[in-house]
């Protein structure tokens, strides 16, 4: 008999296929194009064997750091970009389907992914799962009703709700504790030299992001709107692996020269447009990005989620200070960062963003589940043509989902958009 | 007039006469927007507490200038009223993180109504010693914040007769549940929303005595034997329309019970006090029965609805949630399996703050009762 495909399995064959595309297609030209997918297939590849290895696999939502679960030789499977790769197959939409006959068809469909699978059958459940409280209802609604129903341990860091020394202190004790926990579940007591090591690639791979993500700001953009986004899986998953440090080291090198050279992504003279992405993208169809450079010449030169822009973690001496920079860094992960706390946090990571990428529009891509970005929305279009005299195009969109907008709907607004601003 | 008129007229003014009365004795009124704020310290700076809603609101349109359809009607609700200047008899407004909802009604109201005071209170989400201690801080700046901003002195001892008022309150309010336990209950639920409400903007001391008179009267009065349903109301915030509960009761369900932040969650449990009072308002105000922004009591949440069916004899659930209430709506998933395991009847409603699609409403509600009667 057949065995069951799991819905990881599936990602991982996806993303395995693209790779081997991108490599025959591409491979000569534009060797770069597949690194991130390459990475990306050997992590899926290794989260798939993690239990016949006897490895913990932990579900780990965006806003949580991978760092502890890779020096506990816990695989941390991140759940949003397992969904988000889900996004352009008809699983999506399955399994949305299935979830919407328990809960409300209002809660993320990024949830909603994985409760279906997991109602299927089709997700092995995990030894446990993580999130912060930040940055959605969503999130706080669906984890823990799942590990109950379910019936498998939950962890979930407590995020104060503004930002504070006293605020990082507690949410550095919330990291303890679950040190704690997973020592518990693996029954193993975490090494703090393991850790460190850990902490050296993290920090290696992140200093290397913040170079990157300088030379990103050229004109021309050296990147492509692809790679703008796509690089964000990939430092969720991977963060404090030497694969990761590894891959950065080459992009900025690679970057580098490119930028001396004066190359953007597009050929000379063909990129009219920087837009910045101020949230989310459509995950069912990427291509709009594509279709953007090509019919426009409109480079996606920045994302909100792609924006690692925090400190790395400085001084690793101790376990303590290293929970401490672990906790700084949690409080500013992409997401957690705009979207946890009050409105001024989105607004001022919103505007520090397009003013350093040079946008000429930002694009709000509002995914219909993010209710708190859509309570701000006015203010924050205001001020961003206020502040930096740019337009903003809000589209409406599932990013899972494309029965909520299409991707043709989202390229008629975008027409009507640039007919409106050039 | 009788208590419960008098309460129930109390709960259905926006500003009622006893608001009006303690305004013109030149005292503050400070709103608040969530059951999660200790109105006992505001209580014990000599100000009213007032549970901010948007009863009666007919449309959002100035609203909707700044919030999304996206975003819950109660919130937007009580934004068109504070754009609409319906608040203006508040001397300030106290929020905390409830959810993604009510945390942008404090940013946009920041940005579009100046009113004096404002605060806000980071509560947690779980409930540990460290979670205590967080939010006793938390509490400690809150208090601070009202005494330098209003010029007063919150004392140990106006605190803690706060307390004791709350406390009382707490035990009538739950003395007047009791009663619907009874077979024929001698108020119904609409009545006895109207009582909980009226206590959510009135000074406790003054509330107490109308609950007292009011428990002597349901003393003498005849309960209702002609029901068709003994119901129970669990779900989301913002249930604060005692005709919601008409279309249900008139239809032949009585609602016996809930579990409702505008109901029983509001005043199940007493604050224990110990020697640290702020130290008791933390540890009580995280520990009482829960909304699901609390996520390590997803079972004892519904443990709390099925120990209430029980007590109250609840013939089945009506678990009710404005939409886009994502907090609630993913509480469904594990409550309609454990009703389910001990066969409750569920009933999951969806609706608007306003008072909307009743014929739908009626014929859903129609349709439950003539299921459990089958």
């Amino acid at each position: 008999m057949e065995e069951k495909k799991t819905l990881l399995k599936e990602v991982s064959d996806n993303i395995g296929f693209i790779r081997d595309s991108m490599a025959e297609r591409y491979g000569e030209k534009h060797p770069e194009w597949a690194w991130v997918y390459e990475l990306l297939a050997d992590y899926y590849e290794r989260a798939c064997r993690a239990k016949e290895e006897g490895r913990p696999v932990a579900w780990v939502n965006f806003g949580v750091i991978s760092e502890l679960f890779w020096a506990m030789d816990i695989v941390p499977v991140i759940i949003d970009v397992m969904t988000g790769l889900t996004a352009p197959t008809a699983s999506a939409i399955k399994y949305i389907d299935m979830a919407e006959e328990h809960i409300p068809d209002h809660v993320c469909s990024n949830n909603k992914v994985l409760i279906g699978a997991a109602l299927a059958g089709d997700i092995p459940i995990p030894d446990i799962l993580v999130h912060p409280s930040h940055p959605c209802d969503s999130n706080l609604a669906t984890y823990p009703v799942m590990a109950e129903y379910f019936g498998f341990p939950y962890f979930c860091i407590d995020m104060p709700y503004f930002r504070s020394e006293r605020g990082s202190q507690y949410v550095a004790g919330e990291l303890k504790k679950l040190v704690s926990v997973l020592e518990e579940i693996t029954r193993r007591k975490l090494d703090v030299d393991k850790l460190k090591q850990v902490m050296e690639c993290s920090n290696m791979a992140h200093q290397y992001i913040l170079k990157i993500s300088e030379l990103r700001q050229a004109i021309p953009c050296p990147y492509s709107s692809i790679e703008t986004i796509s690089e964000y899986g990939i430092v969720l998953s991977l963060a404090g692996t030497p694969q990761l440090a590894d891959y950065f080291k080459r992009r900025y090198e690679w970057t580098r020269d490119r930028v001396a050279r004066k190359e953007g992504h597009l050929a000379k003279g063909r990129e009219k447009i920087r837009l910045v992405w101020i949230y989310g993208a459509p995950a069912f169809d990427l291509s709009i990005f594509v279709w953007l450079e090509r019919q426009y010449g409109a480079v996606s030169v920045a994302n909100m989620n792609n924006n690692f822009v925090m400190k790395p973690v400085e001084d690793i001496s101790d376990y303590e200070k290293i929970l401490r920079g672990l906790a700084e860094k949690v409080t500013y992960l992409p997401m957690t960062r705009e979207c946890g706390g009050p409105w001024e946090h989105y607004l001022d990571a919103t505007i520090d963003l397009c003013r350093r990428y040079k946008a000429d529009a930002a694009i709000f891509a509002g995914h219909v589940a993010c209710k708190s970005n859509w309570a701000v929305m006015k203010l924050v279009k205001d001020k961003i043509y206020d502040e930096l005299g740019i337009p903003t195009l809000l589209l409406e969109v599932d990013l899972f989902d494309p029965r909520v907008a299409s991707s043709e709907s989202i390229k008629a607004k975008f027409d009507a958009f640039f007919e409106l601003i050039l | 007039m009788s208590a419960l008129e008098e309460l129930t007229g109390l709960a259905s003014d926006l500003v009622n006469p006893a608001v009006l009365d303690w305004k013109g004795k030149g005292k503050k009124v400070v709103g608040f927007c969530c059951s999660y704020v200790p109105e006992e310290i505001i209580y014990a700076a000599d100000m009213l507490p007032y549970r901010i809603r948007a009863s009666g609101c007919a449309e959002t349109t100035s609203a909707d200038v700044y919030m999304s359809h996206l975003n819950c009607s109660f919130v937007r609700s009580c934004l068109q009223f504070a754009l609409e200047g319906k608040y203006e008899f508040l001397d300030g407004l106290v929020f905390i993180n409830s959810c993604d909802h009510v945390r942008r009604l404090y940013d946009v109201l920041r940005e579009t109504v100046d009113f004096p005071f404002m605060h806000f209170i980071s509560v947690p989400h779980k409930v540990s010693d460290g979670a205590v201690a967080w939010y006793k801080e938390e509490l400690r700046e809150f208090r601070e914040n009202v005494e330098r901003s209003f010029g007063v002195e919150i004392t140990e001892a106006s605190l803690s007769e706060a307390i004791n008022v709350y406390n009382e309150t707490r035990s009538l309010l739950k003395r007047l549940y009791e009663l619907r336990q009874r077979e024929n209950p001698p108020v119904t639920g609409a009545e006895s929303l109207s009582v909980v409400l009226a206590g959510t903007t009135t000074p406790k001391d003054q509330y107490n005595q109308l609950l007292r008179r009011l428990l002597e009267e349901l003393a003498e009065r005849e309960g209702t034997s002609s029901y068709r349903a003994r119901l129970m109301i669990a779900g989301s915030g913002g249930c604060d329309n005692p005709a919601y509960y008409e279309i249900i009761e008139d239809l032949g369900g009585l609602v016996v019970t809930d579990s409702l932040c505008f109901g029983s969650r509001y005043f199940w449990e007493p604050v224990e006090i110990g020697g640290d009072l702020m130290l008791s308002l933390a540890k009580s105000y995280l520990n009482r029965p829960s909304c699901p922004r609390m996520v390590d009591k997803v079972a004892e949440r519904n443990d709390f609805v099925k120990e209430m069916v029980e007590g109250f004899k609840v013939d089945g659930v009506i678990f009710q949630r404005i939409r886009y209430c994502d907090l609630w709506g993913g509480q469904l998933l594990h409550l309609r399996k454990k009703l389910r395991e001990s066969n409750i009847p569920l009933l999951s409603l969806e609706r608007e703050y306003m008072l909307g699609g009743t014929g739908q409403l009626r014929t859903r509600v129609q349709a439950f009762l003539e299921r459990m009667e089958s």
